[in-house]
């Protein structure tokens, strides 16, 4: 077969579409046979070992790499148990948040009220103990109940009557956030709070680790049982992978998406707990930075171990990574801009690590 | 070459050939060294079952796909299409069965949609000139349509002709029309054949896709009919007669290897498994009845369209129905939903594999347990799949199927579609399920998956099962089903059993009207 057609009517003038598809046929085509063929088999294997890591431990071994260059760069701060101790600490809360979130992003919804749920389930345990005088354990279990009736609202309107969970999740998130300041006033909570209930995340009973990082443990696990482990979890993914075939196969696929938004909804309200336990105090709309670190860890995750799917193990790495990132260059002490720069750049070559392996293996 | 030269009229050059296209998909052979030529001011009806190459060929045309092999000729020289934009160029125009029109701009814009607008002051759209150039080819077609209308608020026949009025509009030296007048009523056909012949006397060669053998006799001056991925006859259309045709499509010579299937037991020693009682969703399907017995394979034959995958999802609590029961031995089942279906001991194998039927991101072995999980729970209540089990389970069902994958771990996208649709079918054969309904189960995979799917058909109602099978192909229902129900247009029309049940039977109840 001829590779172009010199034979195009004279009277046409030349295309410029044309032009332009033809050379990209070519590289394709060149990628994918010719380029393959001479190449020796010590770069065969080298090609093969690319294919088989990259994908899956493409951002782990940027993790590693930022780690090695941090270390090297302070070596008396960074890579000391004070300094793991702090990151692990500092990474906790955004942990719980991701992983919650890492299970209806398993089932291709979005929720993008979380942020919301955890200022929202903060205001109204700490609202509770400061201006009401309830005892700490209620409000903690009236915090949760919030947590529980949002991924039910969000779930019914999503799963059972079909809206779009991007857009609706926004809109709850605004509706959460005006039910937190009708309980606190947008006012700022110093006083007030429980001693037990500052004991929940603050102290610690166990390795000299505060309890926020052993709640945040054992959520992971929980979740990370329940997605890869469990039946449910088996039926998230047919769902996420193709919601009809799921269907057919008598998969309770409404049921299942609505039990996502509630495990991210008290996912978010343990998070509004530790957040307020932490520091004894309650600060107006305190979840809406946490919201964006989230979805990176969980897009991160996602290009990790299982590449192209959502998975706990990955948004682990996923928020380590980025609470790693911040506190390494916080210790450089660098500029604000050049911490910008930085941390934009090595997400985007971390990710782009992972596609680079799977582009090789197709 | 034979049939290039029987296309070509005496004396007129053929505007385009085609010669020894080939073109192969996993498991597939869709155009098999197929040939042909057509020349300007003949409509050449293109003809033949559903999966012979026609639709492939069409898009080889289009530039939408490249031929593995073999050439295409315009003015008798060779050319190759990078894409839509070059069929364009070269003077090819198409109008899909599925319209790609843009039904938010009006009907004047979607004329002229890629062309070049007019401009005012080389910026901004003249909408004035744009609209009098597209109300001038709408004329010509003789279309009482206003160019100014949103394309939305027109009927199907009138968007198909905005689509033809385009091809107009780009100067269009063939047209190709697939299946042009599928959904039309008889005026907005006779009009539409009105079009096509004023295109026709103006030199325009016109490919024309079409199931309905009438209009053959009616509008097209020579025929091409494709089989297995080759144009297997091509001449003028009064060479030939509506029997000829028939068997050209069907390949009736190709005798069939197997007997047809007959149950062993006599009917009435066979219990019903399922019967449905008026089924309706109005306008779709309308009051259907029928019953399977076991051993019984019950074809359900009819053009696309007719409903009869919206009846058997019906049947499966896919879709909500307005009216209808189901009864399952004898005993009536409230089906609201597939896990319901499942529960009565009925499944589905959905028409659309690809959408319906696979988590294709899913290993084999976790799309074969998808629909058991349950039955492989580590111990007691607990919901912790035993993975040795499920693989032991997954591996059974390979080797007894002979589904052609070196290990169940495989992803099941890298399955032919033959294996992949083997691999929907261990999926239910899991489940236990007393009836099992197979919508279009062979569309799509080869010719040796075909067969053993018919021998897997077979072992199913030899072992007892009711089964129900959905096909748009005549020569397979008459080969293994003992009784075929014939729909059209959303009603059950008649029912053939035994021997009554033969090709041209079929054909004649499909197509009468």
């Amino acid at each position: 077969m001829p590779d172009e057609s010199p034979n195009a009517p004279a009277e046409l003038p030349a295309d410029a579409t044309r032009v332009e598809d033809a050379p990209r046929r070519t590289v394709i085509k060149s990628e994918s046979e010719p380029a393959a063929a001479p190449t020796g088999t010590r770069d065969r294997r080298g090609v093969e070992l690319a294919q088989k890591i990259l994908p899956r431990y493409g951002v782990l071994i940027a993790f590693l790499v930022v780690i090695i260059v941090f270390s090297i760069a302070k070596p008396h701060i960074f890579p000391t148990w004070a300094d793991a101790k702090t990151i692990l600490t500092e990474s906790a809360p955004a942990l719980i948040l991701a992983v919650g979130l890492t299970v209806v992003l398993a089932m291709q919804d979005f929720d993008l009220s979380i942020g919301a749920t955890v200022g929202l389930a903060g205001g109204v345990a700490v609202a509770l103990m400061a201006k009401h005088a309830w005892g700490w354990p209620l409000a903690l279990l009236m915090a949760l109940g919030f947590g529980v009736a949002v991924g039910i609202v969000n779930g019914y309107l999503i799963a059972f009557l079909g809206g779009p969970s991007f857009i609706i999740t926004l809109a709850i998130g605004t509706v959460l956030t005006g039910i937190e300041y009708a309980f606190t006033n947008q006012a700022t909570v110093f006083s007030g709070v429980a001693q037990g209930y500052i004991n929940i995340a603050a102290k610690s009973y166990f390795l000299g680790l505060s309890n926020q990082i052993w709640i945040a443990v054992v959520v992971a696990l929980v979740l990370w049982v329940l997605l890869d482990h469990t039946e449910l979890g088996r039926y998230m993914y047919a769902i996420g992978g193709n919601p009809e075939a799921a269907r057919l196969s008598g998969i309770r696929t409404r049921a299942l998406r609505l039990l996502g938004f509630v495990i991210v909804g008290v996912a978010a309200a343990v998070v509004g707990i530790i957040l307020t336990s932490q520091g004894g105090s309650y600060t107006p709309n305190a979840g809406a930075p946490y919201l964006l670190p989230a979805y990176a860890a969980a897009f991160l995750g996602a290009a990790c171990f299982k590449p192209g799917e959502f998975n706990v193990p990955g948004t682990v790495i996923g928020v380590l990574f980025l609470g790693t990132i911040s506190t390494g260059l916080t210790i450089l002490n660098l500029q604000t801009y050049l911490i910008n720069l930085v941390q934009g750049g090595i997400l985007v070559a971390a990710v782009l690590l992972g596609r680079l392996g799977q582009r090789v293996a197709t | 070459m034979s049939a290039v030269a029987a296309t070509s009229a005496p004396g007129a050059r053929p505007f385009l050939v085609a010669r020894g296209l080939v073109k192969r998909y996993p498991g597939v052979l869709a155009l098999d060294h197929a040939d042909g030529a057509i020349t300007p001011g003949v409509v050449l009806g293109l003809l033949g079952k559903n999966g012979a190459g026609k639709s492939t060929l069409i898009k080889v045309l289009a530039g939408a796909t490249a031929p593995d092999e073999g050439e295409l000729l315009i003015d008798d020289e060779p050319v190759v299409l990078h894409g839509p934009h070059d069929a364009t160029k070269f003077g090819l125009a198409f109008v899909h069965q599925e319209l790609a029109d843009v039904p938010n701009l009006t009907v004047a814009e979607n004329i002229e949609l890629g062309l070049g607008y007019p401009k005012v002051g080389g910026m901004l759209v003249n909408r004035r000139a744009l609209r009098s150039k597209a109300q001038e080819v709408l004329s010509q077609l003789d279309a009482r349509i206003d160019a100014a209308a949103p394309l939305a608020s027109l009927s199907i026949a009138q968007r198909r002709l905005v689509m033809i009025a385009r091809g107009l509009a780009v100067n269009a030296r063939m047209l190709v029309l697939d299946e042009p007048t599928a959904s039309l009523t008889d005026e907005e056909i006779s009009h539409l054949h009105a079009v096509v012949r004023v295109l026709r006397d103006r030199g325009v060669a016109v490919v024309y896709v079409t199931h309905r053998l009438n209009e053959v006799f009616e509008i097209t001056d020579s025929v091409a009919v494709m089989r297995d991925g080759r144009v297997v006859f091509a001449g003028p259309t009064g060479s030939v007669t509506r029997e000829q045709l028939i068997e050209h499509i069907t390949g009736a010579a190709a005798a069939s290897t197997r007997e047809p299937w007959r149950p062993p037991q006599p009917e009435a020693e066979r219990e019903e498994l399922l019967r449905v009682e008026d089924m309706t969703l109005p306008e779709v399907v309308e009051h259907a009845s029928f019953s399977v017995r076991a051993g019984d394979i019950l074809g359900i034959a009819g053009l696309v369209g007719a409903g009869r995958t919206e009846l058997v999802r019906l049947i499966f609590g896919a879709d909500p129905h307005s009216s209808g029961r189901v009864f399952v031995r004898g005993v009536e089942r409230r089906i609201r939903g597939p896990r319901d279906a499942m529960a009565a001991g009925i499944v589905l194998l959905p028409e659309d594999r690809r959408n319906q039927g696979t988590i294709t991101k899913f290993s084999v072995r976790k799309n074969i347990t998808l629909a058991t999980l349950r039955s492989f729970r580590l111990r007691g209540p607990l919901p912790f799949p035993h993975r040795g089990r499920e693989t032991g389970a997954a591996r059974d069902l390979v080797e007894r199927l002979d589904i052609k994958v070196a290990d169940t771990e495989h992803p099941i996208r890298y399955l032919s579609g033959g294996n992949q649709q083997k691999v929907v079918l261990a999926k239910w054969l899991n489940v236990g399920a007393d009836v099992l309904i197979f919508d279009e189960p062979t569309q799509g995979i080869d010719v040796g998956a075909k067969d053993e799917f018919y021998g897997l058909m077979r072992d199913l109602a030899a072992e007892g099962k009711g089964v129900v099978f959905i096909s748009s192909e005549f020569s397979e229902l008459v080969q293994n089903c003992n009784r075929v129900l014939v729909m059209r247009e959303g009603h059950l029309v008649g029912e053939l059993s035994g021997e009554e049940v033969s090709e041209s039977a079929l054909l004649e109840k499909c197509y009468a009207a």
